[in-house]
């Protein structure tokens, strides 16, 4: 009996030992193990033994089991191992096929200067406030201390519907409208399109858009104006940006002045979008007229403030190396996907 | 305002050369648009002598001479047809170099060698007509008289080298259109003493006159003539100005006419008072008012054009016309003749927005308008007035008559104001001393009297105290301001509802593939019908009375048309698969607003416009319901429309909140893409940001996730092809809320098949639906759900003639 076990024994260890697949080693599982199995028939038979030699010889099968179980077990695993080896093999891809997705469309660069410029007044406490395109002249020129013979009235030409209502040539106007709803601290940006008549080419556009900001409160100062607007370039324009005041003149504020900043394609050296002087000019500023104030509800003796404004196709066509405005409003699709 | 460093000179030491010149007064607000260095590009070229003219043994047309350019005697070979031997000429050597950036070398012509080149006026940068003895294509001869210049350089002894500034000036310094006033500021900005070369003009009485010569002014609209001066030379022989005077007028841009008119414009430059002279004899009567024309006036001016006149209108008459438009330009008839023997000098002062106004309406912008237009200084006009009669007799041009008529009915304003250093520091944020305060305007000839600064009458701009302000600030130097933040009360920076909407929005929009454009606020009367706009809406469009172009004539009540034209545009270009999105304004003068001078009504719209592959009405939809999803408008009614024209009227739908219309989506009709010459369907939809920020509700709140499990049915049923699956929804929604009550529902409704087939008959359609119900707080049982199933299918039997397929 025990040489039939140890028989069993080996012929199955050689046998699980050479299996090469799941199937097989299922199959060997059933042979010895199953139910009747070569080992589960040993011990069946153990009735026919001497009670002296049935624990003897149910120990010893019982360890053969045992045994054989292990061995199945890591046989397996041996095999599962192998079998994924083999997938893996055959499941490689290549990485550099094309990808699935929905590909994304672009925000204009207009816009995308907008946002970048709304995102670091609204970082300083800057509301962005809004009004009307068609616009009371009024509002355009009037509150703004250019009364209807006043010289500027001139300089930017003015598109009218009627004498009483244009479409705004400037953002100012909602300046005036912000002045005469709330009360100071007003700190507010305004973008949006305006109107001037220019006929369309290279560099001009019936139709462009300016940011204008708007600072009112007691004691502000013309200092504030210069460090805001140099914390305004550094962070739009970059960190070595530079910022360099010239006095100038328009109606609706004085001291004004025009403000320029270091060139940031070049870095000031030269070059071809800042015409090789190293300064771009950049926006208009100064401090609101006292006018301007008064005539929207704010006492100039009380409350100062500044306003300064830009056009944002300047800025997006020297940040973005375009030379031609038209393309701003073309809208060709493989120009807007490039942003 | 072009300035000559020369006569710049004359006000001021200036002691930098004039690039340098040019940043400093750029930076002290005399904004420099461009310097002009005149002869500097002339190099190497000097006056020589042709000794001798040989043929040239190889070409016909081309000559071999001799010249002797003072140190040598050189061999130049030219084509030049004018020249003659000892005729003295101008000689560009070997390595000269003349305007335009040409050099010249030695080299051989036709096997000839030839040293240099010989010139004429146009190679030198010259104007022919400043030199009018000399020919055009031929080169300049010199008179023999310069033979002692031999060798001498060409730009000395023409005089040739000149700097000359062009700077911007602002409307508000009108004293700075004058070589004076640059000359202030150029004293100022260096720090060196203001000459002040006319100071005599200050001082100078001339007696008070009624009528001077038999000449008589009135004055009948004081209101837009604050003064008239006029002052009467006699004996007048009219030649041509001396040169000293012809250079200054020319570096100017002002072309010399003869001695009289360019006393003229030398005093408005010198000055900045615009001057008339006219012949006394051409004034009727002898006697000159300045009153408003007559309406259909007429006056033939200088430059021979006949301009009709109104009574908004200023003009110079004699007892029977117009003589001149006041501030614009004189008369034809009173022009100054050769034989014109007595001269009157008018140096008059008008109302700026009178002369603005006339010179836009006649169509005239003169140098003499846009000075008036910004408002001049009356004071001034009394120095004009004798410095021009000055000027006669420094030129022997004619004798003076003594007085002057004078009539001054608006006097001049000397403004006040109250020298408050700490306001003028706190405005600024500097802290300058009151002392360096009045030496800065001490610089600018502005007084400071018992702590008032008095405005000085060649500087009307100073009103206020920031006014002030600013002439410190500019000579106290823009680039020492500080920069500091400002330190006040804090702000919150947020965006509006509004505006956190537009960004979610256009986010969706982007990740869905989208490209933003810009479109241009107006359209012309084309678009709109090519659009095929409702007649009701194209009624609203706001009309630009001074349009640019008919086709920028209206501001646009809907922004279909800016959409089309730009699919247009991509679909001739050829570009594949265009998905466009726009977030503007459309414009609408719905009750006559405009006419009331109120602002019309302004809507933020989001177009949307599609073509390509990809692309049909129900991914437009899609996304339209995504855009409604993160602007939270949660309740909406899609609804088909039939009725607007620029649609398919089978492809259109409105989306509703109750009755309101919140968007309007759909393919576009196919008569408006043939009128864009489109070739293949686009997708359109407008969806107004104005109300969808009205109807968003934010009000998400947290729901537990089921812990029972749902009960799924499935349904297919025929029904006729004209039942919209919408209306199939909402019965079965309806009907299912109405049999199941508290915490057992109808959890989801979704449509997974559409089906035809000629087995279903001719006009049918198979619709099958998955019914998700589930009740929250325990397992739902099939006896439950059987009963709302059949009463489910019982209705939509009734309702559309549906048929349950098995």
């Amino acid at each position: 009996m025990e040489e039939e076990i140890k028989k069993i024994k080996d012929i199955s260890i050689s046998e699980i030992k050479n299996c090469s697949s799941k199937k097989e080693l299922e199959e060997l599982k059933v042979k010895y193990l199953g139910k009747k199995g070569e080992l589960t028939l040993v011990l069946r038979g153990m009735g026919k033994l001497s009670p002296e030699e049935r624990p003897v010889i149910g120990s010893l099968v019982n360890k053969v089991r045992d045994e054989l179980n292990n061995l199945f077990v890591n046989k397996e695993k041996e095999l599962n191992k192998e079998e994924l080896q083999k997938r893996l093999k055959t499941e490689n891809i290549d990485v550099t096929e094309p990808s699935k997705k929905i590909v994304l469309g672009s925000l204009h660069p207009i816009t995308q200067i907008i946002k970048e410029v709304e995102e670091i007044f609204l970082g300083m406490g800057y509301e962005i406030a809004d009004g009307p395109e068609v616009e009371k002249a009024i509002y355009n020129f009037d509150k703004l201390n250019t009364p209807p013979d006043h010289p500027a009235r001139d300089i930017q030409d003015t598109f009218y519907v009627n004498d009483d209502i244009v479409l705004r040539s400037q953002t100012s106007p909602v300046q005036a409208r912000v002045m005469e709803e709330k009360k100071p601290p007003i700190k507010i940006i305004c973008p949006g399109a305006v109107y001037r008549s220019d006929s369309v080419d290279a560099t001009h556009s019936p139709v462009f858009h300016q940011i204008e900001g708007l600072v009112v409160d007691k004691n502000i100062s013309m200092t504030d104006l210069k460090g805001t607007l140099e914390m305004f370039a550094k962070k739009c324009l970059g960190e070595n940006t530079k910022i360099r005041f010239r006095p100038h003149h328009f109606p609706f504020t004085e001291p004004s002045a025009e403000a320029d900043v270091s060139c940031f394609v070049c870095g000031g050296k030269g070059c071809k979008v800042c015409k090789g002087e190293g300064w771009i000019e950049l926006l208009g500023c100064g401090m609101v007229h006292p006018n301007v104030l008064k005539n929207c509800g704010i006492d100039p003796d009380v409350y100062s403030g500044f306003a300064f404004g830009f056009g944002v196709e300047r800025i997006a066509m020297a940040k973005f190396g375009i030379e031609d405005m038209r393309l701003l409003f073309e809208n060709d699709v493989r120009f807007l996907k490039q942003f | 305002m072009k300035a000559s460093r020369e006569w710049l000179e004359e006000y001021s030491d200036i002691d930098v050369d004039t690039i340098k010149l040019g940043d400093i007064l750029t930076m002290t607000g005399s904004k420099v648009e461009e310097i002009i260095e005149k002869g500097k590009d002339i190099k190497n070229v000097v006056v020589g002598k042709i000794l001798e003219i040989k043929k040239h043994p190889d070409a016909d047309k081309l000559v071999v001479t001799k010249v002797d350019v003072g140190t040598e005697k050189i061999q130049i070979v030219t084509g030049a047809k004018n020249i003659k031997e000892n005729d003295i000429i101008p000689i560009a050597k070997d390595g000269a170099e003349l305007p335009g950036g040409k050099k010249i070398v030695r080299s051989p012509l036709r096997g000839v060698d030839s040293c240099g080149m010989m010139c004429s006026v146009g190679e030198l940068g010259l104007d022919i007509k400043d030199y009018k003895d000399q020919i055009e294509d031929g080169i300049m001869i010199l008179p023999s008289s310069y033979e002692k210049y031999l060798g001498k350089d060409i730009v000395e002894v023409l005089n040739l080298r000149e700097d000359i500034i062009d700077f911007e000036i602002t409307p508000n310094r009108p004293d700075c259109l004058s070589i004076e006033g640059l000359g202030r500021e150029t004293s100022a900005s260096l720090g060196v003493k203001f000459k002040n070369p006319r100071k005599n003009l200050d001082e100078l009485k001339v007696e008070d006159k009624k009528e001077l010569e038999g000449l008589r002014v009135d004055i009948t609209a004081p209101d837009l003539c604050y003064r008239y001066v006029a002052r009467i030379v006699k004996d007048v022989k009219i030649g041509e100005s001396p040169e000293w005077m012809q250079r200054r007028l020319k570096a100017c841009g002002v072309r010399s006419i003869n001695n009289i008119v360019d006393i003229t414009n030398y005093v408005m430059l010198e000055l900045g008072q615009p001057m008339h002279a006219f012949d006394i004899n051409s004034i009727k009567g002898k006697h000159i008012t300045v009153r408003r024309a007559k309406n259909d006036e007429k006056i033939i001016t200088l430059d021979e054009q006949e301009r009709i006149l109104n009574e908004n209108n200023l003009v110079i008459a004699d007892e029977e016309k117009p003589v001149a438009i006041a501030g614009v330009m004189g008369g034809l008839n009173s022009e100054i003749e050769n034989d014109t023997k007595t001269v009157v000098f008018e140096s008059a002062v008008f109302y700026g927005g009178s002369v603005r106004k006339t010179a836009k309406q006649v169509g005239l912008r003169t140098e003499s308008s846009s000075r008036y237009e910004k408002g001049l200084s009356p004071e001034n006009a009394m120095r004009a007035a004798n410095r021009a009669v000055e000027l006669v007799e420094l030129l022997g041009a004619g004798k003076a008559v003594e007085g002057k008529i004078d009539v001054y009915p608006t006097k001049q304003k000397i403004n006040k104001i109250k020298l408050d250093v700490d306001r003028i520091n706190s405005l600024l944020g500097t802290s300058i001393s009151k002392d360096e305060m009045i030496k800065i305007l001490g610089n600018l000839d502005i007084k400071v009297e018992d702590d008032y600064v008095v405005s000085p009458y060649f500087r009307m701009d100073l009103e206020f105290l920031a006014d002030i302000a600013e002439e410190i600030a500019r000579f106290y130097g823009y680039d020492k301001l500080d920069t500091t933040l400002v330190n006040a009360e804090a702000t919150l920076g947020v965006r509006t509802k509004e505006q956190k909407i537009e960004q979610k929005i256009e986010n969706v929009l982007v990740n869905s593939g989208l490209s933003e454009i810009y479109t241009y606020g107006f359209v012309g009367q084309k678009d709109l019908e090519k659009s095929k706009i409702k007649e009701e809406l194209v009624k609203n469009a706001i009309e630009i009375s001074n349009p640019l172009s008919d086709e920028f004539k209206l501001m646009r009540p809907t922004t279909i048309p800016s959409m089309m034209q730009i699919l247009a545009l991509n679909n001739n270009r050829k570009n594949q698969n265009v998905k466009l999105f726009d977030i503007s304004r459309n414009y609408r003068n719905i009750n006559g607003e405009v006419e009331k001078g109120e602002i019309p009504l302004e809507e933020n719209i989001l177009t949307i416009g599609m073509y390509g592959e990809d692309v049909d009405f129900y991914t437009l939809k899609g996304l339209i319901e995504n855009v409604l999803e993160v602007s939270s408008v949660n309740h909406y009614d899609v609804v088909k429309e039939t009725n607007n024209n620029s649609y398919h009227p089978g492809r259109c739908a409105n989306i509703k909140v109750g009755i309101d219309v919140i968007a309007t989506i759909g393919e576009v009709h196919p008569e408006v893409l043939e009128n864009y010459d489109i070739n293949k369907r686009c997708y359109l939809a407008e969806v107004n940001i104005t109300k969808i920020v009205k109807y968003s509700k934010a009000n998400k709140k947290y729901e537990e996730v089921p812990k029972f499990p749902a009960v799924e049915r499935d349904i297919a049923i025929v029904v006729d092809e004209d039942v919209e699956v919408g209306s199939i929804e909402n019965i079965i929604t309806k009907k299912a809320k109405r049999l199941l009550k508290g915490k057992k529902g109808l959890e989801e409704l979704k449509l997974f098949d559409i089906y035809r087939d000629k087995k279903l008959g001719e006009g049918k359609k198979s619709v099958a639906y998955s019914l998700i119900f589930r009740d929250k707080t325990k397992s739902l049982s099939d006896e439950e759900i059987n009963p709302v199933m059949e009463e489910i299918i019982k209705e939509l039997e009734e309702k559309f003639n549906a048929t349950l397929r098995k």
